[in-house]
């Protein structure tokens, strides 16, 4: 028999967390699915384990998270770690796995909480060995304190800053940082800054951190508006144009990021309506002011409808939560809006410096969309974006139809690692808002699953 | 534009695999065509095919057909040939011969029957095998236990059907043939001439080639055709990258140049969904791990559905029609084994404006009630 549930959070990240935590105190029966092996989401990723805890170099926001995660611990919820999500149906089933047996769940209200993925950074020789994502530094470093030294770090973003920051309390030596930030993006991002009661402590803590990579002698290239990766098979240098002239820098290791983008796939599979944000340069999720998306009975919350940030996405979970008490009859409007007062005043605060980030760390064009026909896009199937726009050249309608004739977004990762480009370069050939070009079509499993697995739901094996 | 807009020979309205081929069949001849293709998200029987180029069971019931389709099966290679010089795609085509399997005694008893019926109606030009347990486990190591046999067609085949799809296109526009994605609205008739009506404008031309799949038999009466087409929808399951296990493809389980294998195939009354769903895709992991074992271990990558065009007697339709001479219909399923009969053949009939009497039994006079 399927197990029900009145409500199910998938991710147990801040907003995961949050919501689950708020919909718990109401008394109602929570599952909480989450596939890492603790809670704690990206931001306060292994934020239990003791050594992470004492760790001053992670940052103060790191430590943000201790009172949620162990406000999470202390509420009546099932929580299963280390679950796989594979599939969200429109009739609000969950499909998931662990230890080998996959499983199907029911509840009257889903909350989507997974969270953001780094915007992938399409530039000549992305692929190549010993380029990774800032974001996998981060992974390495507070799963398994693993560091790489002398590596050259590129990109743009307040995680840029944050994770070279941490290298530097750690002591591990860094050999350069090359700011892709587009020049015209400070003058933009200006009257933002002072239109929306941004949160200038934050501000000084970004500037204090760059102060600090000045002052240990580590270069940092501000400027940087084009940038590859050269190298046989691995990383031998990173190549870099700053005021019209190209300049290597040797390393073995390349850290890039240019922001991080809402993670979809469960939303999009699920039939949610998204629509693409020009000022993020990404897919959204389309919700109301509970949160709810298009699908009935399907919430989205935190930086997997649209990048706010963990405080903001903390906020966004405990609306949603009330939201969904409410439809679920567990308050009423007057105790929901109450409830969830403190929240919206809190988002608020957290929104007004999003807009101005926002503008400020919007990478360039070129750095989203490759202009070199050689550039890989789609890492699994190895479709260039040459090969894509010749494709394009036959009319094709859509990235379906673009997926059907070039194996673009068709290998494991699902599209997570093109479906944005793709977008973007359809966009670009056909002149059409990208809101209207749309996205792959996504359909469970979302993620890989074993037969097995999937031949026991229905049929067991010793049959 | 305007020019372009009038001075069409034939308009294709449809750009799946049937629609694809007829129209890259009539560029290739020298026709002027134009094909009128529905937006990405439209019900796409063409992105959801399994890839069979397969004759074995194909026309028990109708002579016509079952010939229709050994042609095509025939001219495959070299309609394969043309459309790979063409276009430098690699469809992946190999007439390496099919299985279709049986997974119980009484299966494979009316099988045979089935086999021994068509190859006797085709005056032996149909040839197959038998193959119990033994025999196949000879061909197909490693498939398990509980399958009784298979039967064999050495004149059966595969393909990769969206590679086929992206050739066809490719093809049909190297060859002058003009694409553009706007959805039919409204076909009209007037004396010698055809107008299609879509969100960017109106198209003229002398001819209309109606291969719109499901979308086929709301537009069908405005052309005076009858085109009475139902989804059914199938799923398709595939694997990760396997090492090659497989030297033939079956119907249930088929596996790709590159490695992946794809499970099917369901046949299920849902209407207009083209969705998965959980038990069907359980229900076919489970048969493909009794066919072979080793398949167990394996992880399902993707899933998807498509729908089947199917009409009454599930066989394709074509027709010329006598309201609106010029106006024709190629409707159905099976458009990969039949893309080079549609490319070779069909698009002829359409150049000369007639159908043979060879594919009489294929047209809308079988759907009247007497």
């Amino acid at each position: 028999m399927t197990k029900h549930y009145d409500i199910i959070v998938i991710g147990a990240g801040p907003a995961g967390m949050s919501a689950s935590r708020t919909a718990a105190a109401q008394g109602a029966r929570v599952l909480v699915l989450d596939e890492q092996s603790s809670p704690g989401g990206q931001i306060y990723r292994a934020i239990e384990k003791p050594h992470n805890q004492r760790r001053r170099e992670l940052g103060s926001s790191y430590q943000d998270g201790v009172p949620l995660v162990h406000g999470f611990r202390q509420s009546e919820l099932d929580y299963v770690n280390a679950a796989s999500v594979w599939q969200l149906s429109a009739d609000l089933e969950v499909g998931y796995s662990r230890d080998g047996i996959a499983q199907l769940v029911r509840a009257d209200r889903i909350i989507v909480a997974t969270g953001a993925q780094e915007r992938p950074v399409p530039i000549p020789g992305w692929t190549k060995r010993g380029v990774m994502t800032v974001g996998a530094a981060q992974i390495l470093l507070k799963e398994s304190s693993v560091v790489a030294s002398d590596a050259v770090f590129a990109g743009s973003g307040p995680l840029l800053y944050l994770a070279v920051h941490q290298y530097l309390e750690l002591g591990v030596p860094v050999k350069a940082v090359l700011d892709l930030t587009p020049a015209k993006n400070y003058l933009g991002a200006l009257p933002a800054l002072f239109g929306a009661r941004a949160d200038f402590a934050k501000i000084l803590e970004g500037w204090q951190w760059k102060r600090a990579i000045g002052a240990a002698g580590i270069p940092l290239l501000t400027g940087v508006d084009a940038v590859r990766i050269s190298g046989e098979k691995s990383v031998e240098s990173v190549d870099y144009r700053r005021r019209g002239e190209w300049q290597a820098i040797t390393c073995d290791t390349a850290f890039l990021h240019l922001g991080v983008v809402p993670n979809i796939n469960i939303s999009m599979a699920a039939g949610c309506d998204c629509h693409w944000s020009h000022n993020q340069a990404c897919w959204t999720v389309t919700v109301d002011d509970w949160f709810n998306s298009s699908v009935a009975g399907v919430s989205v919350a935190g930086d997997g409808v649209s990048i706010g940030g963990a405080a903001a996405a903390e906020a966004q979970g405990g609306i949603a939560a009330l939201g969904a008490l409410h439809a679920l009859g567990r308050i009423d409007a007057s105790e929901r809006d109450r409830l969830a007062a403190a929240y919206r005043i809190r988002l608020r605060k957290e929104m007004g410096i999003r807009h101005f980030l926002d503008l400020l760390f919007r990478p360039a064009d070129r750095l989203r969309v490759p202009r070199e026909a050689d550039t890989v896009v789609c890492r699994c199937e190895e479709v260039t974006a040459g090969q894509i726009r010749e494709t394009l050249d036959l009319g094709c309608c859509g990235p379906n139809q673009l997926k059907s004739f070039s194996r673009t977004g068709m290998g494991p990762c699902q599209g997570r690692f093109c479906g944005h480009t793709v977008s973007e370069l359809i966009g670009e050939a056909s002149g059409l808002p990208i809101s209207e070009v749309g996205y792959f079509r996504l359909r469970s499993p979302i993620k890989p699953l074993p037969l097995k697995e999937l031949a026991d739901l229905a049929h067991s094996s010793k049959e | 534009m305007s020019g372009d807009r009038r001075d069409q020979d034939v308009i294709v309205v449809g750009g799946g695999v049937i629609g694809a081929a007829i129209a890259y069949g009539l560029t290739r001849r020298g026709v002027r065509t134009l094909v009128l293709d529905e937006s990405d998200r439209a019900f796409r029987a063409a992105r959801g095919n399994f890839g069979l180029v397969w004759v074995q069971g194909k026309g028990v019931s109708n002579i016509q057909y079952a010939a229709w389709t050994r042609r095509s099966a025939d001219l495959w290679a070299e309609f394969n040939d043309e459309i790979k010089e063409r276009t430098r795609i690699d469809t992946r085509y190999l007439r390496s011969g099919g299985l279709h399997l049986c997974l119980d005694e009484e299966e494979l008893a009316s099988r045979s029957l089935l086999m021994a019926n068509m190859a006797e109606a085709s005056e032996g030009v149909f040839s197959y095998e038998m193959l119990d347990h033994d025999e196949l486990a000879h061909r197909l190591p490693g498939v398990g236990p509980s399958v009784a046999g298979a039967s064999f067609s050495a004149q059966d085949g595969h393909v990769d059907p969206l590679s086929l799809l992206h050739a066809l296109h490719t093809a049909f526009k190297s060859t002058g043939g003009m694409l553009i994605s706007a959805p039919v609205t409204k076909l009209c008739y007037e004396k010698g001439g055809f107008e299609a009506k879509t969100g960017k404008g109106s198209f003229y031309s002398g001819k209309i080639v109606l291969a719109a799949g499901l979308g086929s038999r709301a537009l069908a009466p405005q052309l005076g055709l009858n085109v009475p087409v139902r989804p059914e929808r199938g799923q398709i399951l595939v694997t990760e990258r396997l090492k090659p296990f497989l030297d033939y493809p079956t119907i249930f389980i088929r596996q790709t140049e590159a490695g992946s294998v794809l499970l099917g195939d369901s046949h299920e009354e849902v209407g207009f969904d083209d969705g998965t769903d959980i038990k069907v895709m359980s229900a076919i992991a489970n048969r493909a791990r009794l066919i072979f074992p080793r398949l167990e271990r394996t992880r399902i990558l993707r899933a998807w559905g498509a729908l089947r065009i199917l009409t009454p007697d599930g066989l394709p339709v074509y027709q010329q029609s006598r309201e609106c001479p010029g106006a024709f219909t190629a409707t159905g399923h099976s458009g990969v084994t039949l893309a080079a009969a549609h490319t070779l053949d069909f698009a002829r009939f359409v150049a000369d404006g007639e159908m043979p009497a060879a594919l009489d039994s294929l047209g809308e006079d079988r759907f009247h009630v007497h």
